[in-house]
């Protein structure tokens, strides 16, 4: 048991750092498959800013935690 | 062939990376306890490896269906490069330490006492361990670019590739290949595998990129971009 809960929590680990920031990607992508089948490529612009957009944000959250 | 380019280089890159950690870890335990444990765990780990490659790899290619592929893998993908980039903006930036495997090398001889007896578990586990799980990551990204590339041959040689180079290097040097830029080359495949990410899930949508795979290029110079912004608002002085 012990062994089987590592191992999913390893695998887990190979894509979640900070769940709330998984969260985040996950809800822009599904915002994202919405607008575009409703926008077409026009709406990829948006979801690679967003994308990026997080990125910086969430770096940032991380170094202002470290530094209290 | 743009694609197989990208396909190679991820497999590639994320190999050498990963190697040249547990490399460390095969270094450290074999020069410590004597070599025929740590190999026999190395080799268990690869066979292993090895194993999950063509079975998740044909499960994939075989009975996914290509849209579904797309957006599950793509979403996978960007969730794993996001992290990479994400440690490695924060490396970059002087918030966490860099990976130094002069330091890891170190910690694990540490750790170690002598062998003492004929055969080493404490030294066959810990090769296996340390090859079985850096090697985890080289499989995920080998699966999901080659998968869904149409190319698993191509990532499979990339990361072979790479593992034999280091590998080569660790036999000639037998010390940590502590020259090795890991964090640049993690921040490389951090992009890479964001940009192929992005492409692949938004594909599963429905989306069609303009310019088809050379959109590709437009999206790592986005990634790239956001990054250093991030590196240059969150920088702190290194120490002297």
């Amino acid at each position: 048991m012990r062994i089987a809960r590592s191992a999913i929590s390893e695998v887990v680990g190979l894509f979640v750092a900070d769940w709330v920031q998984s969260v985040v990607i996950v809800a822009i992508l599904a915002a994202g498959w919405f607008a575009v089948n409703r926008l077409g490529a026009a709406a990829l612009a948006g979801l690679v800013l967003l994308l990026a957009g997080q990125m910086v944000w969430f770096a940032r959250a991380e170094a202002r935690r470290a530094a209290r | 062939m743009y694609q197989q380019f990208f396909v190679f280089g991820a497999a590639f890159l994320g190999s050498a990376v990963e190697s040249t950690e547990a490399l460390t870890i095969v270094l450290a335990v074999g020069l410590t306890r004597g070599w025929r444990a740590p190999l026999l765990g190395t080799v268990a780990a690869l066979v292993a490896l090895a194993v999950l490659v063509v079975f998740f790899g044909q499960l994939i290619v075989s009975r996914v269906p290509e849209s579904s592929l797309k957006l599950l893998v793509g979403t996978l993908l960007l969730l794993f490069g996001l992290r990479w980039l994400h440690k490695a903006v924060l490396r970059s930036a002087g918030v966490v330490q860099k990976h130094d495997e002069e330091r890891a090398y170190r910690q694990t001889v540490t750790e170690l006492g002598a062998a003492t007896e004929r055969q080493d578990w404490v030294g066959f586990v810990l090769a296996l361990k340390g090859v079985f799980l850096e090697g985890l990551e080289v499989v995920f990204i080998v699966i999901a670019v080659g998968g869904t590339g149409h190319g698993l041959a191509v990532a499979v040689a990339g990361g072979l590739l790479a593992m034999v180079v280091v590998a080569g290097a660790g036999v000639a040097v037998r010390r940590p290949l502590a020259r090795v830029p890991e964090n640049t080359l993690k921040y490389a495949v951090g992009v890479i595998l964001t940009s192929l990410g992005t492409f692949w899930a938004a594909e599963g949508m429905g989306a069609a990129w303009p310019a088809d795979f050379v959109s590709i290029l437009v999206l790592i110079a986005v990634y790239f971009v956001a990054s250093r912004l991030a590196v240059s608002l969150v920088r702190r002085p290194q120490p002297a």
